[in-house]
């Protein structure tokens, strides 16, 4: 994997898509797939969309499988809930719980929505570096110059935390005279001191980062951008494909009859 | 271009007012240096002039403050930042972007400048401060002495008409400051005023031609040209716990060299029987093996100080003592303490006295009312005892981290650069209180880049380069080694190369010359 906020380390399609037009394709899709409640709509598009971002965003399989794998005790628990709780025909019975078949396909179609939603949030982060996406968001999403750069800083003390982390559970640890080499402690009180002093130690390192930007003129007026994020023709392009793909998907199941909605289950 | 008058600041809940009645006047292409003791109001000078100080840190501020035509005092922060260059202590608290190139761009995108200027302007700073080949780099993947150079390229990349600097080498091994003061040094150009405050006055080469002192009370004491302040000042210079050069050292000392300066024989210190002992230590942080192959013994009664340059393993070698680190080899002997860089990592109550009771209560000691007296006297830290550890100055962190850590009764005491950063008179304190707790009967185990403190208190050095032990031996004999030194990369201050020629002990030499500039006992 790659470190937090920051992108595989090659080139590809995806790569060189403007994030700030990624993210809204993405969540235009999300919504999207908040209409159908069967299996079929969510399905055909996750077969359409796994391959694609392996393929644009040249991911490696295993590294996609084992992100969305993530989202998978999340989609199993819509599946198993929605299994056990809808009211239809009984198919089954499982430790005393009725399974029904309305509530099989729509466990199915919100596990598989998961499925999709986290291929694609996996998909998006693999290939956007944290920086960009906030200069992206403050040249074309029209977010302030604090906000940008208080995020940006954000991700500066988070990039140090783990290892400042580590270094306070040594020092702390040290200081108990019964200590035993080679382990740290983990009972609940010795973490919450560590924590403690780790939150005090980042609060005053983003007070200090904060006042070096104030004396490097943020906040001073208008700002310019030295090196831009690109948004071109070929952005409007993947966003219409995709958004084209994605609605052509949910036609297609419409038009097979295999549609369904909240309101059609 | 800075007019200065009356300036008074007092921060809320402090009785003193931290500035008094401050005049100071800055033409352009002037540079001082201002000098004072800690806590005496250096940085809060330099903050008011940055226009930090009263606008985002709350104070009350009397007088006149202006930069530049402008008034610091009311003009904001980011509009006096067109005028005014600032460069602090600690790399990490300056770099706010994920990118070098983002980082040093950063202040000409706030002034709106044209983004076809940037580039050329970006990699010209680079340049100029010996940063070119950073280019490329995140700014988390820096060192210490690239993290600062890159942060003075993104001070001076606007070219300020100011430039204020508060104690930009204080945190970097020798090599590393050399290089950051002599890209500072480049840096004073040309009709810009600058402003600096610094400790290591014999590593930056060259003095700025004037010196503002500050006394204890937040008054201008002195302000004039260098060389003279310095020498009529130098003996409450050196009584005010502030650093000085070797020269007006010298002169405080009351001698023209080193060589005539009255030595007593210091006791020499016998090795009392073996506390630690580490055979073939080594230890591999993913897939480097930062440290290889390392032998040691501490004996009760000797302090041994492991030097190198950052990276050398040093740290690696004490968290491994310490057994904080899975490690290679064996390590055997007594029980462990170690004293950590930042006091603040390790604090774990919430007020003085019970950070001191802390460790002798998880011990079961019989006598931890007792232990806690003796810590609040011999650190110092009466009268602080129902303060909260994290709201102290950082001597008194300091002197509270030692503190709590030798009332355990350990037998081996380990601490990682316990002077970093510190004014003269907390380093003294440090270099007194491991001297104490080796001559209590202790094993005592000092990092540090600094050549000097080793010569104060060390028996013997154990010198490593990479990861791999270049020399163990008697601290005379490897001070006085210059090829060895080199190796190492460590350059030797001038007064441990001025005591060579005195032909006494450099303990002798070192304690002599602090009895005779810093009169006042020092107490750790």
């Amino acid at each position: 994997m790659t470190a937090l906020g920051q992108a595989l380390p090659h080139d590809s399609v995806l790569h060189r898509r403007n994030p700030t037009v990624k993210l809204a394709v993405f969540f235009v899709v999300s919504v999207v797939v908040l209409v159908p409640v069967d299996p079929w709509t969510p399905l055909a598009l996750l077969v359409v969309a796994a391959p694609a971002v392996v393929h644009a965003g040249r991911i490696p399989w295993p590294t996609l499988g084992r992100a969305a794998l993530l989202f998978g005790p999340f989609a199993f628990s819509l599946l198993a809930v929605n299994a056990v709780t809808r009211d239809g025909p009984v198919v089954a019975e499982v430790l005393g719980l009725e399974v029904t078949r309305t509530g099989l396909t729509v466990g199915v179609a919100l596990a598989l929505r998961t499925v999709l939603v986290g291929t694609l949030a996996v998909a998006f982060t693999l290939t956007t570096d944290g920086a960009r996406l906030m200069t992206s968001l403050h040249q074309h999403a029209r977010l302030g110059a604090r906000p940008t750069f208080a995020v940006l800083a954000g991700y500066r003390v988070l990039e140090d935390l783990p290892g400042r982390w580590t270094t306070i559970r040594q020092a702390q640890s040290v200081r108990d005279p019964r200590h035993r080499r080679g382990t740290l402690p983990r009972d609940p009180g010795s973490l919450s001191r560590a924590a403690f002093a780790l939150l005090v130690v980042a609060l005053r390192q983003g007070e200090r980062m904060a006042i070096a930007m104030e004396t490097r003129g943020l906040g001073s007026g208008p700002r310019t951008v030295h090196r831009p994020v690109a948004l071109d023709r070929r952005d409007a392009v993947f966003a219409a494909l995709v958004l084209g793909v994605c609605l052509l998907v949910v036609l297609v199941t419409w038009r097979a009859g295999l549609l369904r909605t909240w309101s059609t289950v | 271009m800075i007019e200065v008058r009356g300036l008074g600041v007092t921060f809320p809940g402090t009785p003193a007012p931290v500035l008094r009645s401050v005049d100071l006047d800055v033409r352009p292409g002037e540079q001082v240096l201002v000098l004072a003791g800690s806590g005496a109001g250096k940085s809060t000078l330099l903050r008011v002039l940055a226009g930090i100080v009263p606008q985002v840190v709350d104070a009350e501020v009397t007088g006149v403050a202006r930069v530049a035509g402008l008034d610091a005092t009311t003009t904001p922060t980011a509009d006096l930042a067109a005028h005014v260059g600032t460069l602090t202590q600690d790399p990490t608290d300056q770099l706010c972007l994920p990118t070098v190139l983002d980082e040093v761009a950063f202040a000409l995108e706030n002034r709106g400048v044209d983004p076809g200027l940037i580039g050329p302007a970006v990699h010209r700073t680079l340049a100029s401060v010996g940063a070119a080949h950073l280019a490329g780099r995140r700014t988390a993947e820096l060192s210490g002495g690239e993290g600062q150079r890159v942060a003075l390229a993104a001070a001076l990349v606007a070219d300020p008409q100011v430039l204020l600097l508060d104690e930009p080498t204080a945190l970097l091994d020798p090599a590393a400051a050399r290089g950051v003061a002599r890209a500072v040094r480049g840096a004073v150009g040309d009709g810009r005023a600058t402003v600096m405050v610094e400790h290591r006055l014999d590593e930056l080469g060259h003095l700025p031609a004037r010196v503002l002192v500050l006394g204890p009370d937040g008054r201008v004491r002195a302000d004039g040209p260098t060389e003279r302040v310095l020498h009529d000042d130098a003996r409450s210079l050196a009584g005010m716990g502030t650093w000085l050069p070797l020269s007006a050292e010298l002169t405080a000392a009351g001698v023209g060299s080193l060589e005539r300066l009255t030595v007593d024989p210091v006791p020499t210190s016998v090795p009392g029987v073996r506390v630690l002992s580490a055979r073939g230590l080594s230890v591999r942080r993913g897939q480097r093996t930062v440290l290889d192959g390392v032998d040691l013994d501490v004996h009760a009664g000797r302090v041994t100080a492991v030097v190198g340059l950052n990276g050398s393993g040093k740290s690696s070698l004490l968290l491994a003592l310490a057994g904080l680190l899975p490690a290679g080899g064996t390590v055997t002997g007594g029980s462990v303490g170690l004293v950590f860089q930042h006091p603040e990592h390790q604090f774990l109550a919430r007020s003085v006295h019970d950070e001191l009771a802390w460790g002798p209560h998880r011990a079961r000691l019989p006598d931890v009312d007792e232990r806690v007296s003796a810590g609040l006297d011999d650190y110092r830290l009466r009268g602080l005892e129902d303060r909260d550890p994290f709201r102290l100055s950082g001597g008194q962190q300091r002197r509270l981290s030692l503190g709590a850590m030798a009332v355990c009764g350990h037998d081996v005491l380990l601490a990682d650069e316990p002077t970093f950063g510190q004014d003269r008179r907390t380093s003294a304190a440090c270099a007194d209180a491991l001297r104490r707790l080796a001559d209590e009967g202790r094993g005592v185990v000092l990092v540090t880049h600094d050549l000097r403190l080793v010569g104060e208190v060390a028996d013997d050095v154990l010198l490593l380069r990479a990861g791999h032990p270049l020399a163990l031996g008697p601290v005379d004999d490897v001070l006085a080694d210059d090829a060895l030194l080199s190796r190492a990369g460590l350059p030797l201050p001038a007064v441990l190369a001025a005591s060579r020629t005195t032909g006494h002990p450099v303990r002798a030499v070192l304690r002599a010359l602090r009895t005779a500039t810093l009169p006042a006992p020092v107490r750790a």
